[in-house]
């Protein structure tokens, strides 16, 4: 792929005022600054899963895989041993990450592979119409089994904490923030997870998080020390709270996946990826 | 001259390096050695043996009556002994190392102490397996060698050491694997030549994990390979439909153990030809080769990578336990097919796409997108053409015996003074055409499985059906002695 235009001839199906709109303006926005500024589109690759967040690969015209279900981490280490010099973006559900492919996430965060991972968490699963997710709040009414949801939410970031990722954020449904998190984890070397709030329209239509967030970077937290990242982390449990915090919960930059491997160091030393070595 | 030695001892004695230790030595002073290795899924204790075979003569399995059985327990003499001939011995010492034993093993078979001294330095403990060996060797009056030696430069190798040299050979860049017995020894086998070789072996949190990061690597062009057993594979069949409908090149290597389920997981079984036929949800084109020695193998793997390679299509090498980890002799090298990388990243999809590689349902495009997959498994039959499909042992006779994968050895050692022929199949997908070889003939199925899985195929690719008393079918996890097939095969001669 030689040119640099990042749309589709694809007209998006998401609902009118879906977020996933907002996601894909951003990172539109973001690829055409980094082209700018000497990239190229080849050097990106991009993975979806299954559900709303994955029609993302459909409209956005960049390399990559849009894949199965739960399984967009294991392909973005798979990317980034293939070719250590690629920029890779992992785009994934509630139930894609937390329900399906689970057990992915929690050593996502252990690799510490360089690529990041973006998470719509809507907090439904939503293109099949209205079950509960791990992180669908408790009282919720499925609009299969007509029970009210009583399990408690999972937390992912406290997930992502205790998992050892060693870049965890979240932010609302917002272009700016949206962008800023994401030049942030571009610069971070090591695995990024990035959780969008993004409640989703049609099966949470009176949700709104924009009355209840608070910026992290705003307050001044220390996104260095864990047990400040820790104690933000519990005090939105994804049911219902006063303050929602956003932005960066920790960063601390470690070892990568890829540069424990001499191969890969020299792979991309050489900046090429397997292919081009020749036996 | 064929002579058969069981090794025998608990689970950490190390009775399989002392037999591999023999099987090298006496490779390298021109013997053929066949070994075989049966284990317990325990790290201490149990009961676990190799039976080591050899002859001046090409071998390729055992016999079921011992003529030495060297004991590292007294349990090995107790569970052993009724299969020693009448002129059969048992060497045993109270407290005797395994390398004591090594010492006068090389004594009475007459091989040169220093070749013992090399492979001990390859071990760790050397000082201490030195005063062992030495020991046995000092201590052992008894000497045969009337034996007369090959000149040929013969190699010792097992199944998985022959896959891992094909994908070598076959220019791999990436192994993942998570570990399951008995395709294991594979991932270490690789892991060990990764520096010297620039190849990177990884293992992953699941089977689920290795074949989507694999998906991702293949994307990028890189040569990329997996390996499992049955149950991790059973894992990992959503994804290999992924590989089917994203048209990427995998070679998967699939080591059997017996099912269902943990089955019996230290053992043999040639169980998994169907779960390997239909795998995956959809239709798609894939290859299957099942290597029958560790030659095959090599060759085999480096065909599954030019094809899945020159078609993007998912090629498994299938084998099983008794291939994967027994030892064979071999005295020709294998050939070897090279093959181009052909992939580079575009944009790929699980779902039917159109030409930017977006989703869609478009009803014509699904048929234009099916017809071009499908159309493929016309290709790849016309391609495996140029390349053997099967082989055919024996002379020309009214009887003939039809197998495939790792049955070829025992079957190889029965049939020598039979008037029997032996048509050992290795593409089994696609299927080749042997309808006028089997016609009108006797024919036997022999498999390591319950329900003649090779028979079915048979069935549904030629029309012949066999007979049920013809099939000789074995699935206590053990695979064939070559003495006892011989009169199964006997029995049904005409």
């Amino acid at each position: 792929m030689t040119d640099t235009k990042l749309n589709t001839p694809m007209i998006p199906t998401w609902c009118p005022g879906c977020y996933n709109f907002i996601l894909l303006a951003a990172m539109k926005n973001f690829i055409t600054e980094e082209i700018k500024k000497g990239k190229k589109k080849d050097d990106f690759a991009i993975v979806s899963g299954i559900g709303c967040h994955a029609k993302i690969f459909d409209y956005l015209y960049i390399n990559g895989l849009s894949g199965i279900h739960g399984r967009v981490l294991p392909t973005c280490l798979g990317l980034k041993v293939g070719n250590p010099n690629l920029n890779v973006i992992g785009f994934s559900g509630d139930g894609d990450a937390y329900a399906e492919g689970m057990e992915h996430l929690v050593h996502a965060a252990r690799y510490n592979s360089d690529f990041k991972f973006i998470v719509s968490n809507n907090q439904v699963f939503a293109l099949t119409v209205g079950q509960s997710t791990p992180t669908t709040e408790k009282g919720y009414k499925d609009k299969t089994s007509s029970w009210n949801v009583k399990l408690q939410p999972l937390n992912p970031i406290r997930l992502m904490l205790a998992s050892g990722a060693s870049f965890v954020a979240r932010v609302n449904s917002d272009m700016k923030q949206i962008e800023y998190v994401f030049n942030e984890a571009m610069k971070h070397k090591g695995f990024a997870f990035i959780e969008i709030l993004q409640p989703c329209v049609i099966f949470h239509d009176n949700k709104n998080y924009k009355d209840k967030i608070y910026s992290l970077e705003k307050e001044g937290h220390d996104k260095t020390n864990f047990d400040d990242a820790w104690k933000k982390a519990g005090e939105f449990d994804y049911n219902t709270a006063e303050k929602i915090p956003i932005g960066i919960f920790y960063q601390q930059e470690r070892e990568t996946f890829e540069e424990q491997f001499p191969q890969l160091v020299e792979l991309k030393k050489k900046k090429i990826g397997w292919k081009d070595i020749k036996r | 001259m064929k002579v058969n030695i069981l090794f025998g001892g608990k689970a950490g004695q190390g009775t399989n390096i002392l037999s591999n230790i023999l099987g090298q030595a006496l490779t390298k002073i021109g013997h053929y050695v066949f070994m075989s290795r049966e284990y317990q899924s325990m790290i201490r204790g149990g009961h676990n043996f190799n039976i080591l075979t050899f002859s001046n003569s090409p071998v390729y399995s055992n016999d079921s009556q011992l003529d030495l059985i060297v004991a590292l327990d007294q349990n090995t003499v107790d569970v052993h002994k009724g299969e020693l001939k009448k002129t059969g011995e048992i060497i045993q010492k109270e407290g005797g190392e395994n390398m004591y034993f090594a010492g006068r093993m090389f004594k009475i078979l007459c091989i040169d102490f220093k070749i013992l001294e090399n492979e001990l330095k390859n071990l760790e403990r050397f000082e201490e397996n030195m005063i062992e060996a030495k020991k046995g060797y000092e201590e052992e009056k008894k000497e045969v060698c009337k034996v007369v030696l090959n000149k040929e430069k013969l190699i010792f190798m097992n199944g998985n050491q022959g896959v891992s040299e094909g994908a070598i050979k076959s220019g791999l860049d990436l192994y993942y694997a998570y570990p399951m017995t008995p395709a294991t020894n594979v991932m270490t086998e690789l892991a060990k030549k990764q520096i010297e070789k620039n190849i990177l072996v990884l293992e992953l949190e699941n089977e689920i994990a290795v074949i989507n990061a694999a998906i991702g690597s293949a994307m990028t062009g890189a040569k990329t390979m997996i390996g499992t057993s049955g149950g991790g594979f059973d894992l990992m069949t959503e994804s290999f439909s992924l590989v089917g409908m994203a048209e990427i090149p995998l070679v998967v290597y699939l080591a059997s153990r017996p099912g269902p389920s943990t089955g019996a997981a230290t053992y043999t079984a040639q169980g998994d030809l169907e779960m390997m036929r239909f795998a995956g949800h959809g239709e798609f084109p894939r290859m299957i080769l099942a290597p029958g020695d560790p030659k095959e193998a090599q060759e085999l793997t480096s065909q599954s990578f030019y094809f899945s390679q020159k078609f993007g299509i998912p090629a498994v090498i299938l084998s099983d336990k008794h291939l994967a980890e027994s030892s064979y002799t071999l005295n020709t090298n294998p050939k070897i097919i090279s093959s181009e990388k052909t992939t580079s990243l575009k944009r790929y999809q699980s779902h039917e796409a159109d030409e930017f590689g977006s989703t869609s349902d478009d009803a014509e495009l699904i048929v234009r997108n099916v017809k071009k997959r499908i159309a493929k498994e016309k290709e790849i039959e016309k391609e495996a053409k140029k390349f053997e499909e099967f082989n055919i042992y024996g002379k020309k006779s009214k009887n003939i015996i039809v197998s495939w994968g790792s049955t070829k050895g025992a079957i190889i050692d029965a049939i020598k003074d039979l008037d029997v022929e032996f048509l050992q199949i290795l593409y089994l997908e696609p299927f080749p055409k042997i309808k006028e070889k089997l016609e009108g003939k006797n024919i036997i199925l022999i498999e390591n499985n319950a329900t003649g899985q090779l028979g079915k195929v048979i069935a549904e690719k030629t029309g012949i059906f066999i007979e049920d008393k013809n099939k000789i079918l074995k699935y206590d996890g053990r695979p064939f002695f070559s003495d006892k097939l011989k009169e199964e095969i006997k029995r049904r001669l005409k």
